[in-house]
């Protein structure tokens, strides 16, 4: 009975790997629906949701049934109750890629800006640096430096104020300002990439130490310098 | 913004008092009980506090029931136990000079794995012990006060002069806990008190000690795990040890609160066997 429960475990644990591997290549791939501005590949990188979602249901729909019939406690509670939390926040990641994509075809055929498609660039590097080292933590179970996570979400937050400060100067052509406007959104879905990027390195703490906090709090941010 | 401001009631989850307020029925200290030569128990350490259900868990052989067994002195009636250490119970030692078995029994109830009611009506069961005890004043108030706490009243009363024997295996248990709660104890033991009754019945108990807990403090030792989860307060975890001239004994691994227990127990072996690992 412990044999088959330990491989059920195994195996969420294994779908959820394959589902990070997956959101990884979306938010890489959102980023090169911007910068080349495909509309071939927006497309591909829309059809692409249909796979995270598959593991994301695999693992919705199994949990329940393990808890029905496993009654997990103590750690493999912690660790089921993690996998289902950061599931939800990887499938949320993978939305936000979707919509990238979604934005970049309205952006279409627009007057492009080179230093605002760096800056992204640059913010979606960093989600997913941060989401590696967040599903890292998970996946060695050896969380140390909760500040890592967060330092890492500091450039996210520079490179969206240099975006901003790009996007206001950029001039008052119609189709040049719809392009902005466009641009503007996709740089906030990066934003909150990182900002579940963080909520997974939680889960990780949270199935280490047995208690969850949060490393940010939003109504209370620490003060940054550059902001 | 006046709307924000307007303070959200959060209905807190009933939280079990702070250590420090927690007030100590019975104290431990480097207990240890022995049946002839053979340890079945050693140094355990352990408070057991005022009106909180205690469960201990832990693998066969480990002395839980030994443990429970000594703090009503059921353990005497073997006569090859001795016991090493002390066991307060409200500050005085259990087993020091001049403390009477039987008045120790009158407080500290006890509650067995199979319901033992006696070959007599289920009226006298539970005035059984009020008049040994000498207890017979109001003696028909006291049992049906019993009865009505041990939620079994409402199903007997039109019966009382039945036999017990006739009731179901949930029934007797109901009623063997009216018995050991007519003669006012201030704790209760259960032994196992579930493991003979079936799911719907060891809801009925386990509904009924939360209900006793307002009044009554209780230990259950129990081997279902779900059991002392769903019903404890505080959980001692049991384990085996072997000691380096052989003996097998038990050992108090771990004490806390059930929630600790459970999410995020602290030792290695608690872990093992909360989770189905071990023993």
């Amino acid at each position: 009975m412990r044999e088959l429960y330990t491989s059920e475990l195994e195996e969420l644990e294994a779908l959820l790997r394959d589902e990070g591997k997956l959101v990884d290549r979306a938010i890489r791939g959102a980023l090169n629906v911007l910068e080349r501005d495909d509309l071939e590949l927006a497309d591909e990188l829309i059809a692409f949701d249909d796979e995270i979602d598959s593991r994301y249901l695999a693992i919705e729909q199994r949990i329940p049934s393990l808890l029905a019939r496993q009654t997990p406690v103590a750690g493999e509670l912690r660790l089921v109750l993690a996998i289902l939390y950061i599931n939800l926040h990887l499938e949320r990641i993978a939305d936000y890629c979707v919509t990238v994509a979604k934005l970049a075809k309205l952006a279409h055929g627009l007057p492009r800006d080179r230093a605002v498609l760096e800056a992204l660039e640059e913010m979606g590097e960093r989600c997913r640096e941060m989401l590696g080292t967040g599903l890292e933590y998970f996946y060695a179970r050896d969380f140390t430096d909760s500040q890592a996570l967060i330092e890492m979400d500091r450039p996210i937050d520079r490179a969206n104020r240099k975006l901003i400060d790009r996007l206001i100067a950029l001039g008052p052509d119609e189709s040049q300002r719809e392009w902005a406007m466009r641009m503007m959104l996709a740089s906030r879905c990066l934003e909150r990439i990182g900002d579940h990027a963080v909520d997974i390195g939680e889960q990780a703490a949270y199935l280490v130490r047995g208690r969850f906090e949060e490393f940010t709090d939003a109504s209370h941010k620490p003060p940054r310098a550059t902001t | 913004m006046e709307a924000i401001k307007t303070k959200i009631e959060v209905t807190e989850k009933e939280r079990l008092p702070v250590v420090s307020e927690r007030e100590a029925v019975f104290e431990a200290r480097d207990l240890a009980v022995y049946y002839g030569d053979q340890r079945a128990i050693d140094g355990v350490n352990l408070d057991i506090y005022q009106r909180l259900i205690t469960a201990i868990i832990g693998p066969s052989g480990c002395g839980k029931s030994t443990f429970l067994r000594t703090l009503n002195r059921m353990n005497d009636l073997v006569p090859t136990a001795s016991l090493t250490g002390q066991l307060r119970y409200r500050g005085i030692d259990l087993y020091g000079p001049g403390v009477d078995a039987v008045e120790v029994r009158r407080r500290v109830g006890m509650v067995f794995q199979k319901p033992n009611p006696f070959h007599s009506s289920i009226y006298d069961n539970v005035a059984y012990g009020l008049r040994i005890l000498g207890m017979k004043r109001d003696l028909g108030e006291r049992v049906e006060k019993a009865l009505r706490a041990a939620a079994l009243w409402d199903e007997v009363k039109d019966r009382l002069k039945d036999s017990a024997l006739g009731l179901s295996g949930g029934q007797q248990q109901r009623l063997c806990i009216a018995r050991a709660i007519a003669v006012e104890p201030e704790v209760v033991l259960f032994d196992e008190p579930a493991s003979a009754l079936d799911p719907i019945s060891t809801s009925a108990i386990e509904d009924l000690m939360h209900e006793l807990k307002r009044d009554y403090t209780l230990v259950i030792v129990t081997h279902n795990m779900q059991q002392a989860a769903r019903v404890a307060d505080m959980t001692a975890f049991f384990g085996l040890d072997v000691s380096p001239d052989g003996n097998r004994q038990g050992v108090l691994v771990e004490y806390d609160e059930t929630e600790k227990i459970f999410t995020n127990p602290s030792d290695k072996r608690t872990e093992g066997y909360v989770t189905g690992r071990f023993g």
